[in-house]
């Protein structure tokens, strides 16, 4: 087993190699042009001259404090709302025709609306990010609650517990590893839309660093940029993923055991 | 029919010998089954019988030619009915998809599909998806699968093992019954030492692991099998005890 | 409960809320005078007289037809790499992190690179659609190929299914769920890029006209701009489903089977 786990990251470590090798073939031997695809020692390298400036971990830290904050919001208003809708009868019902045509409305639609509201704020890059992370949590609220088990809501009223406790003790529990979905949906979907606003609004981030390099023809420091998103983008999706596991981890579902 | 000689199977990287030395052969038109205790390598010598599994040593010749991948005319029924048809095909498409790929005329096919499902009793629900049958007649359909492919050899991996015991008997008949028409060579696996004894011409023991044959034992009952008449025969119960303690002899060995 | 009390529950269900947002957001336009804030039939007025004219031709279609072809393009790319990658353990080994690496790149930067290569025309348009949709569905084909079924592809050994016709009656069939899954991811993202694609560099287009009408704050064709957006969202979504709702019959049907 140990020896199959070795020759994977080999492998994987094989194929990053030869990827960077063709970048740095094709353009140090001609069939792209340098200019528009530069050598991958030198994105590697702007990379690194990057990374030693304050400009940048200024910009990374406000694309991370627009996706941070924008996921916070939405996690925390589609959690209460999803709760709500999925424990109030008939309200799931009578909301069921507007989620469902809201929530495949694309967030770069408000672009418009935010840049007139916001400009080019912070603002702006929570408008988007908010309403796309939004849905993604919510429909997994709605399916998490949808598979609380009947019996044990009927067993929890006879009990005579409150509508607080049947939601913390029965229904939030339930719905934890939807939630936990659909946060890691959402952050993956927020840090898109944190750097769309960026780059297409000029709201202040990594994607306004990247519409400058671009405006200023700074080939190499634009791809080194974009290599750093896409880093950054890894590292969310792997911090969300781990994140999950923990969560879920002493879980009652994971565990195999009864809660109560 | 089907010689297999000297076969031999190391799993690389696990370094686990699942089968020694194994050899024995099949007649042309014989039904043997192949028994064992548990873990003791019966699927990989199946495997390796199919084609499926590349032996360390030794070689399976089917009507005088080396096994190299699965041989043309023979055909498999898995275990696992819930995974061997396709879910996404009628049970006639499941039948009907290995004859198209021999490249059989339109009319041959239909009336082998169409025989072969009314032979297993399914005439009726050809037009429905596997999983909207039950685990016996999934697996009814596997075998009228097998049937119509006309193969020369048919082989049987535990087929039902995974099915209550009223169908499990249903389809023994089934099987004593399509083997007797079509007189196909026949090897069929199983853990079940009734089973063996009911349906089988011979019995091939294996040992516990590392497997080699224990005993090559012929049944010695009349041909014509019936569930209440045969299983009550003294003889049959003279069979069974003899195997249970085989068995119990190969697990001691481990 | 008759018929005709059922049916009117069944409307009050389906339209209950949306007519109150209507009527809702008609109060707070009325009463609060927002710049920003048209009525709703100031803004139903916009949306007949802006897109009921040759604006369909001129700036709909061709932004509808350059979303279809990148996404073929990405479909076709994607799932013919992936069933190559998924069957073949070694090559999955290797690609992995590159891929891992290439979804997790946020795709609206891929228009400033792909401008670079492919200049400002539909032909970037097309690639950066193309570029952004693949990686879902490059890599839940990989996922579905990868958890093929063994006995399934045993039985295609034993009976002789090989080639092309175990790849469409084994492979895709059999990674169907997962493909469709990326599809659908794919399909989201295909809409960004299609507005944002045409925000950045266009003289035509859905996302170039929206942005157009915000510049000269024409504030309720703007809303009837997001809000053609929106039922542009809703119609293709709605497509998709039907369209799963085929492919995977089988599936579906297993699932309901089982439980």
């Amino acid at each position: 087993m140990r020896r199959g786990i070795g020759s994977r990251i080999g492998y994987g470590a094989a194929g990053l190699g030869g990827l960077l090798v063709v970048m740095e073939a094709a353009s140090r031997l001609g069939p792209v042009d340098e200019r528009f695809l530069p050598p991958a020692s030198e994105i590697l390298g702007a990379l690194a001259a990057e990374l030693a400036t304050a400009e940048l971990w200024i910009a990374l830290g406000e694309t991370m404090w627009g996706w941070a904050l924008g996921l916070a919001i939405a996690f925390c208003a589609a959690v209460a709302a999803g709760m709500v809708i999925g424990s109030v009868p008939g309200l799931r019902a009578a909301t069921h025709s507007t989620v469902e045509f809201l929530r495949p409305i694309p967030s770069v639609a408000l672009i418009p609306l935010a840049t007139l509201l916001f400009g080019a704020s912070l603002g702006s890059t929570l408008l988007l990010v908010v309403y796309a992370a939004f849905w993604q949590v919510l429909i997994q609220v709605l399916y998490g609650v949808a598979d609380v088990d009947a019996v044990a809501h009927d067993t929890a009223r006879s009990y005579g517990l409150s509508a607080w406790s049947r939601i913390r003790h029965l229904v939030w529990p339930t719905a934890l590893p939807y939630v936990m979905t659909g946060l890691r949906l959402a952050a993956a979907v927020a840090f898109i839309l944190a750097i769309t606003a960026e780059l297409v609004i000029g709201s202040p981030g990594l994607g306004l660093s990247i519409q400058a390099a671009q405006s200023a023809g700074a080939v190499t420091t634009m791809y080194a940029l974009v290599v750093l998103a896409g880093l950054v983008g890894v590292a969310v999706n792997v911090g969300v993923r781990a994140l999950e596991r923990r969560v879920l981890a002493w879980h009652p579902s994971v565990r195999g055991e009864a809660p109560v | 029919m089907l010689e297999v000689s000297g076969l031999r199977k190391v799993y690389e990287g696990r370094r686990v010998e699942a089968l020694r030395e194994v050899t024995f052969q099949v007649d042309a038109g014989e039904l043997v089954c192949v028994i064992g205790p548990s873990g003791c390598g019966k699927t990989t010598l199946l495997r390796c019988v199919a084609g499926l599994l590349p032996p360390t040593a030794g070689s399976v010749k089917v009507a005088g030619a080396a096994v190299t991948g699965p041989p043309p005319r023979m055909a498999v029924v898995f275990q696992e009915y819930g995974r061997s048809l396709f879910p996404w095909m009628t049970v006639r498409q499941n039948v009907e998809l290995p004859l198209k790929e021999k490249r059989m005329p339109a009319g041959r096919r239909g009336e082998l599909v169409a025989g072969s499902l009314a032979a297993v009793g399914l005439a009726d629900v050809a037009d429905a998806h596997p999983w909207q049958l039950s685990g016996g007649m999934q697996q009814r359909v596997a075998i009228a699968r097998a049937v119509a492919y006309e193969p020369q050899v048919l082989l049987m991996d535990e087929p039902f093992a995974a099915v209550d015991a009223q169908t499990r008997a249903d389809l023994e008949d089934l099987v004593l019954a399509l083997w007797r028409d079509t007189g196909v060579t026949t090897l069929f696996v199983t853990h079940d030492i009734d089973e063996a004894v009911y349906l089988g011409q011979r019995v091939i023991v294996l040992s516990g692991s590392p497997t080699v044959v224990m005993e090559d034992l012929k049944i010695d009952l009349p041909p014509e099998r019936d569930q209440l008449t045969t299983r009550s025969l003294p003889r049959f119960a003279d069979l069974r005890g003899h195997l249970y303690a085989q068995i119990q002899r190969a697990r001691g060995d481990r | 409960m008759n018929g005709t009390g059922r049916a009117v529950t069944r409307v009050l269900t389906v339209a209950g809320v949306p007519a109150l947002l209507v009527i809702v957001w008609q109060l707070y336009s009325a009463a609060s005078q927002n710049f920003y804030v048209p009525a709703p039939g100031r803004v139903a007025q916009a949306f007949a007289e802006t897109w009921f004219s040759e604006r369909i031709l001129d700036d709909v279609l061709p932004s509808l037809a350059r979303l279809l072809a990148g996404y073929a393009l990405a479909v076709a790319a994607g799932v013919g790499a992936g069933v190559a990658i998924g069957l073949s353990p070694r090559l999955r080994a290797a690609a992995e992190p590159v891929l891992e690496f290439f979804r997790a790149i946020p795709p609206p930067v891929l228009v400033p690179l792909i401008m670079l290569l492919a200049g400002i025309g539909d032909g970037m348009k097309v690639l950066v659609i193309a570029s952004g949709c693949v990686w879902p569905i490059l890599l839940n084909t990989v996922e579905g190929v990868r958890a093929l079924d063994e006995v399934l592809s045993d039985t295609c050994r034993m009976y002789g299914v090989r080639g092309l016709s175990r790849l469409r009656h084994l492979v895709l069939r059999g990674a169907s769920p997962q493909i469709m899954a990326g599809l659908r991811q794919a399909l989201s993202i295909g809409i960004i890029l299609m507005v944002i694609s045409e925000m950045f560099a266009s003289s035509s287009g859905l996302g170039f006209t929206i942005v157009l009408f915000q510049r000269g704050f024409q504030i309720a064709e703007m809303w009837s701009g997001i809000l053609l957006l929106g039922l542009l969202g809703y119609v293709l979504a709605l497509l998709f489903r039907r369209l799963e709702r085929r492919v995977l019959s089988w599936h579906s049907g297993r699932g309901v089977g089982r439980a």
